[in-house]
């Protein structure tokens, strides 16, 4: 299998204050794995960590075979990793349509054609058309996205994430937001992600977790506490003890 | 999902129905025509005030720079007129010294205001807000002190005159009565707004329409803001260096106040007066100041910027979309009728 995601001995210290330490990992292609821990494990610290959000005080990061530690965020976006964010970050006043011409044109490098008629620019209508499909935002393709229900905001985070053709996609809380009942469509359009890709999904919310991974790896602490099958997490006494057992306390 | 099912189908409820907005935003296509149609009808209507025609032509020029750069870019600047300055200039500078064609003169200009705006952009764009607005306004001082320092080309204060440039095309003079001055400027606004129309359409008016929503978002799908700022810096200093040189061409004359502070200024009111991120507004915009200001002046020379004030606070309370916001809301409550029928 090839390995997509690679980390090794992630550490990341702010002053005295270890948020994450020497965790390592690795994503293989067709992976759906979730990334779990109770509040303040350092999840979020984890994902900005390999996105290149924030640089990290050791360890190395290896996408496809390529060290990428070092690489400006942008450029690991550019190299296939590519995240979506908890918290909808949508360009409000443009429409779903501009949303997805927009990354499928910056993929390939065609946003500095001052002349160019984006109507025009070969094969672009066709792949939109396709991701809006995908996702079933074909029916708001015009919609300027400020007046779009939360869900489909959160499915065309999806879609824009596939739009820039990821080998590894992060998901941060993709049905964040979204009531309970209806995290079922968030799900299937997951589902409808391209086979070969690897997925990493955070998430809280534990009923999401096992509907769609098929390995788990828990944080506490800033350290990878364990990892496997779901049935193997949710039989480990530790997970039990740190994450379900916090989780009581704080209710 | 059962909120998504509940919701109203996207393509009768009311909230969704309004056409696409990059299409709201320039009126289609109509909006070049109309501008080109009512340009040609002042030219009959008024023929006794084509100098101040003239003028709104080319201001509306610069106005519409300024709205490439804040509309399009979210580039909040109070230094455009270093651009128009620089570009006046050199037209000016190149008429008196080398060659007098109009469209030599224009080209000068473009390419000398792109020039100083890549290069300011490159040096100043990583700021945002008021950080950006101090420096916008520091270029244009420095523009507008080497103007002044340089008076063996520029005149210093005196201003840069025996600025006479040949017939357009070698065919048309510039006639005493301003008409093929007029005329010109007419048709160089015209040129320019479809540019424009053509640029805020591609994918890089795309991309800088994002940047201006959000620009770490931009670098999230890979993109670096920065250098589509500066990008759209350099473009808009073409439409103002090409404006300054239409003045140059117009007036016969560059003076100092042409890279000024105020200048900028009063370019950023007619633009929020007309309405930002339209191409039109600009062209609303400064027809409106101006002409308000021509006939306040003439009746009312001591308050007429009192009045123009008042009219200020009038259009951002009532249309805080400015004055194209107004035409729009009026199309589409005529659009909402012929539906209804």
């Amino acid at each position: 299998m090839t390995k997509l995601l690679e980390v090794e001995g992630l550490s990341k210290n702010f002053g005295g204050l270890q948020v994450s330490s020497d965790i390592s990992m690795t994503l293989n292609a067709g992976d759906r794995c979730a990334l779990i821990g109770p509040n303040g494990a350092g999840k979020t610290t984890f994902v900005n960590l390999v996105t290149g959000v924030i640089p990290p005080s050791a360890g190395t990061i290896r996408l496809d075979g390529q060290d990428i530690t070092k690489l400006p965020a942008a450029e690991r976006v550019r190299l296939g990793l590519i995240r979506s964010f908890q918290v909808a970050r949508l360009f409000k006043s443009m429409t779903v349509r501009e949303h997805l011409e927009l990354a499928v044109l910056q993929r390939g490098r065609r946003t500095f054609r001052l002349f160019a008629n984006v109507a025009k620019v070969a094969g672009l209508a066709d792949e939109v058309a396709g991701l809006l499909d995908t996702m079933g935002l074909s029916q708001v393709a015009h919609t300027a996205v400020g007046s779009l229900a939360y869900g489909q905001q959160r499915l065309l985070e999806i879609a824009l994430a596939l739009a820039m053709k990821p080998k590894v996609l992060i998901l941060d809380e993709p049905a964040a937001g979204v009531p309970h009942s209806e995290s079922q469509r968030i799900l299937d359009a997951i589902d409808r992600l391209p086979r070969e890709l690897a997925v990493l999904m955070i998430e809280h919310d534990m009923d999401l977790v096992f509907r769609f991974a098929r390995t788990i790896v828990v944080l506490a602490q800033g350290r990878l506490l364990c990892s496997g099958t779901a049935r193997e997490i949710v039989a480990d006494p530790r997970v039990r003890e740190v994450y379900l057992g916090s989780r009581a306390d704080a209710h | 999902m059962t909120s998504v099912a509940e919701r109203p189908d996207p393509m009768t409820d009311p909230m969704s129905r309004h056409t696409p907005p990059a299409a709201r935003r320039d009126l289609g296509w109509i909006g070049i025509p109309l501008v080109a149609a009512v340009g040609l009808a002042a030219y009959w209507l008024l023929p006794d005030d084509l100098a101040l025609l003239t003028r709104i032509a080319a201001s509306a020029l610069f106005v519409l720079s300024l709205d490439l750069v804040l509309g399009y870019g979210g580039i909040a600047t109070l230094g455009q007129a270093a651009m128009f300055g620089t570009g006046a200039y050199a037209a000016g500078i190149v008429a008196v010294n080398w060659n007098s064609d109009p469209f030599v003169m224009l080209a000068a200009g473009g390419l000398a205001g792109g020039l100083v705006a890549l290069v300011t952009g490159a040096l100043i764009l990583h700021a945002r807000g008021l950080t950006l607005l101090m420096l916008t306004i520091a270029v244009g001082q420095i523009v507008q002190e080497v103007a002044n320092k340089a008076r063996d080309w520029t005149g210093g204060s005196d201003g840069l005159s025996g600025i006479d440039p040949a017939p357009v095309l070698g065919l048309f003079r510039f006639d005493m009565f301003g008409r093929t001055s007029y005329l010109f400027a007419l048709a160089v606004l015209v040129a320019g707004l479809m540019v424009a129309r053509r640029i805020v359409r591609s994918p890089f008016g795309l991309a800088c329409r994002g940047v201006r929503e959000d620009p770490l978002r931009i670098s999230a799908i890979g993109g670096s803001p920065k250098s589509y700022l500066v990008a759209l810096y350099g473009v808009a200093g073409v439409f103002a260096g090409v404006a300054g040189a239409l003045t140059a061409v117009t007036s016969g004359i560059v003076g100092l106040d042409s890279a000024g502070f105020p200048w900028s200024a009063e370019a950023l009111v007619m633009l929020v007066l007309g309405g930002t991120g339209r191409l039109y507004g600009a062209v609303i915009g400064t027809a409106a100041f101006m002409g308000i200001h021509h006939v306040l002046a003439a009746s009312d020379p001591f308050h007429w910027m009192g009045f123009i004030g008042l009219f200020l606070i009038g259009i951002v309370l009532f249309l805080p979309g400015g004055i194209a916001s107004g035409f729009e809301r009026l199309g589409a409550l005529l659009r909402g009728k012929e539906n209804r029928a």
